[in-house]
């Protein structure tokens, strides 16, 4: 037991340490933050009334309880940590669960004079630790920013006991399923849903701007992180959440323990779906099989930029109604967020909300194109290049892929935001906010384009280099101007050169488009010169 | 005969490792070509420079008479292609796997996709990432019989299979070279080898060491006997061409070179012989002399590997 205990620690001693500490670090800063930029009691009452006006922000958020430093606090970010411990603890458990299961490990183990459920109860043990340490840096992370003690230790308990819950969604989902990927998969699904659950129920929920709360409706509750929320921590500190949430918990976690003792290894409660015999006629071609392979991963990033889209929408519209005559302060935020001195603060920050559509988009595009170095890497290039498939044609393909992503996301998007201002009746919006959305295409091909080209020129780099460069241009586009840098390394980054409609210079973006196109010529040429890299 | 593989004095560098290092090989059409080496001695480098997916440093190569890594496309019309480590995609059943592949050479022939599927008891309704190696090159081989070929390369096709999937396996090269294909072979598993191969190339770190056929290959290397005679054992191990001479349960064992064959059967008999067993080499002999020197005598080079 101590033994397998030990192995498991060893594995995990860069990924989980980096789990924890991460989170606990994103806590920490996230608290500070809220101290630094809600200010004193009256901005923080100014912020949470525009908040309570607005379901975008409430789906995004939480519920607040006051205009207390606290109520901010727990409003800010209590949702989005439940979901990244939740995430922590679903791959903890696939990964020395189904995992081992998966790639014979665990038949290795189980040769050896242990008890069948020794190597559960050993991640179990592994979780607990984890979670616990998790809740001592989170307790300290929300003292470091002056919040009262009982709520720092409510709230990082009632973190440590979501993650818990969702180590026993890991758990459960491995022993249903056969593989790896459809557990994690599973597990990831579930604590995307209770986020989401309580967004709708947030964003649903009846507001009180007097007394600055908000009174979730039914969907919160359907979630253990909109239970989470209900322990409305530093202000009126109730505990019961921390229970129910444990008592869910403890079932999951038996539940998966159960099953794991009575299951043959390598067995599940799900039997692997089965493929068909042969396949479709539109299986064909290296473009063929690179939608295939990527038409799932698609429909997610669709989905998920189109809710946004929604979103993006309502917010827009919510901001524009607000009366800034007597709020500067909050005015001179929105309009610094979108870069501009325009005194119509929505129109100013359309383009600002856009250009992280297009980074959406262009992130979409850039993974899209890195299938073509997953495929190459894992021998199955070669495969389709020892057939009569060119190198220009294989590798265009995946450039292919990736702008078709661009593209969809980008229309997705855009007419998700459109039918959102349409919906609260205001068209002029609806069409800006499609055209404004669409102008991001040709930045995003520039990134999909620079994708192809190290593709081709530095492969074993590709990857890292791809995303790299991505985040680069992310980081310059949006900070540049905060940051001080210099111009020429600004307008480096594609992102500064996305115009904002109306708009009478077509030249950088025309420019933009033609550059994404010379470098993906430039990639494939390097490409069809160079060995397939395993 | 047409030649359809025709390198020459290939060398290929990854880094500071000198991969292949002056190697020559000739593929005549119709002949089944073994191309035999240790883990590491060149195969499957030598096979993606065929095939275009690596450029060679030095030599020439031809396939069908074209350079392949200009005219890849074209050469590949013609190839079928099992690589020695297949690698499946996770999402896709093994009969789709079968029919994209075949498709990429023009589509496979019904009939005989669903007897290979059958032949080679192959369920393709499973996915690419539950299979076993060995199935995750039963799928590899049916989409490359599936479709008719000029050229079947398998880089050790039969790692994975047992003993019943080789011989399927053997039968289908068998098929195909009846149809007038040629087939290169690579393999470190002699037996496939000699039982399947009208030409075999010996490879040893990047160079080709032996080729010729079977017989021809045999002729340097020795048979082994085993024989109940009147001669003592100083005697016999003192003829020229014997070696490892020793005495077992009664009968004298010992190993012939090829070319000293008739003198020391001439000698035998003078002596009396009341029983005699020869054991032809196999290829695992031909093999040991070629590599066993490594483990012999570990300081000096191949002084046999002429």
């Amino acid at each position: 037991m101590i033994a397998v205990l030990l192995q498991q620690v060893r594995r995990d001693r860069i990924v989980l340490p980096i789990w924890v500490l991460g989170t606990a670090a994103l806590l920490t800063v996230s608290a500070a933050s809220v101290v630094s930029e809600y200010g004193d009691a009256e901005g923080r009452t100014q912020i949470l009334t525009v908040a309570l006006a607005t379901p975008a922000l409430l789906s995004l958020r939480g519920i607040p309880n006051g205009d207390s430093l606290g109520s901010a606090v727990h409003f800010q970010s209590f949702a989005f940590l439940a979901v990244t411990i939740g995430l922590m603890n679903v791959f903890l458990a696939t990964r020395h669960g189904r995992a081992d299961e998966e790639k014979g490990r665990r038949e290795l183990l189980l040769a050896a004079p242990i008890s069948r459920l020794t190597p559960a109860v050993a991640t179990l043990v592994l979780a607990l630790v984890a979670n616990a340490v998790f809740a001592v840096l989170a307790t300290l992370g929300y003292l470091s920013a002056g919040l009262p003690t009982e709520g720092s230790v409510l709230s990082a308990v009632a973190l440590a006991v979501t993650g818990l819950a969702f180590y026993g969604v890991g758990a459960l989902a491995g022993e249903l399923t056969a593989t790896t990927r459809a557990a994690s998969g599973v597990g990831v699904v579930l604590v995307l849903v209770a986020y989401a659950l309580r967004a709708a129920g947030d964003a649903l929920g009846t507001p009180d701007v007097e007394k600055l709360t908000l009174e979730p409706a039914w969907p919160s509750w359907l979630s253990p992180i909109g239970w989470g929320q209900q322990t409305l921590a530093f202000t009126a500190d109730h505990w019961w959440p921390v229970a129910a949430i444990g008592a869910l918990a403890v079932v999951l976690i038996a539940a998966a323990l159960v099953v794991h003792a009575r299951r043959e290894l390598g067995a599940s409660l799900l039997p692997e779906r089965q493929g068909p015999a042969s396949a479709r006629p539109t299986l064909t071609g290296p473009f063929g099989l690179a939608w295939r392979l990527q038409w799932p991963t698609l429909l997610a990033w669709t989905l998920g930029s189109a809710l946004l889209g929604l979103a993006l929408g309502s917010l827009v519209t919510a901001v524009s109604q607000l009366d800034f005559a007597d709020n500067p302060q909050l005015a001179a935020i929105l309009q610094s967020l979108g870069h501009t001195d325009q005194t119509d603060v929505a129109r100013a920050l359309l383009p600002a909300l856009m250009v992280i559509v297009g980074s959406m988009a262009a992130a979409a595009g850039v993974q899209a194109t890195l299938r073509a170095r997953e495929e190459e890497s894992a021998g199955r290039a070669e495969t389709l290049l020892s057939a009569p498939v060119s190198r220009l044609r294989w590798l265009l393909s995946f450039a292919v892929l990736g702008a078709v992503t661009v593209a969809v996301v980008l229309l997705a998007t855009g007419l998700a935001a459109a039918a959102g201002f349409a919906a609260s009746g205001s068209d002029e919006f609806a069409w800006l906010s499609l055209g404004q959305c669409l102008v991001q295409a040709p930045a995003a091909f520039a990134f999909v384009g620079v994708t192809v080209l190290v593709m081709g020129l530095l492969p074993r780099a590709a990857v890292g280099l791809g995303w790299g460069l991505f985040g680069a241009g992310v980081v310059i586009g949006y900070f540049g101007q905060v940051l001080q840098l210099p111009e020429w390394l600004q307008k480096l980054s594609p992102l500064v050169h996305v115009p904002e409609l109306p708009n009478d210079d077509w030249g950088p973006t025309i420019l933009l488009a033609v550059i994404a196109v010379a470098v993906v010529a430039l990639g494939v040429l390097a490409f069809r010169r160079r060995d397939l890299e395993t | 005969m047409t030649t359809v593989i025709e390198a020459q004095s290939l060398t290929k560098r990854f880094g500071r490792t000198l991969a292949l290092d002056g190697l020559d090989l000739t593929v005549s059409e119709g002949e089944v070509h073994g191309f035999l080496g240790p883990n590491g001695a060149g195969k499957s480098t030598t096979i993606r420079v065929l095939l275009g997916l690596l450029r060679a440093n030095g030599g020439t190569t031809t396939v069908f008479g074209r350079d392949p890594w200009k005219d890849a496309v074209a050469i590949h019309r013609d190839v079928a292609y099992v690589p020695g480590d297949v690698t499946l995609w996770p999402n896709l059943s093994g009969g789709e796997t079968i029919d994209y592949l075949a498709r990429l050479r023009g589509g496979a022939d019904a009939a005989l996709r669903a007897r290979l599927i059958d032949a080679f008891q192959l369920d393709p309704r499973k996915k690419g990432r539950s299979y076993s190696k060995g199935n995750r090159q039963k799928v590899a081989l049916v989409a490359a019989f599936a479709r008719p070929a000029k050229l079947y390369i398998f880089d050790e096709p039969t790692s994975g299979l047992d003993p019943v999937m080789e011989s399927v396996f053997r039968a289908e090269v068998e098929r195909v070279q009846n149809d007038g294909a040629t087939v290169l072979l690579s393999s470190h598993i002699l037996s496939e080898v000699e039982q399947l191969c009208d030409r075999i190339t010996i490879v040893r770190a990047g160079r080709a060491v032996e080729t010729g056929s079977l017989d021809e290959l045999r002729h340097l290397t020795r048979t082994s006997f085993r024989v109940a005679t009147g001669a003592s054992l100083a005697r016999v191990a003192a003829l020229p061409g014997v070696h490892d001479a020793r005495e077992e349960a009664g009968h004298l064992v010992f190993d012939v070179d090829g070319a000293e064959l008739e003198r020391v059967l001439t000698a035998l008999t003078r002596e009396g012989v009341t029983s005699l067993t020869a054991t032809p080499p196999s290829l695992e002999e031909l093999f040991l002399r070629h590599y066993g020197d490594r483990i012999a005598q570990p300081a000096e080079g191949g002084s046999d590997a002429a």
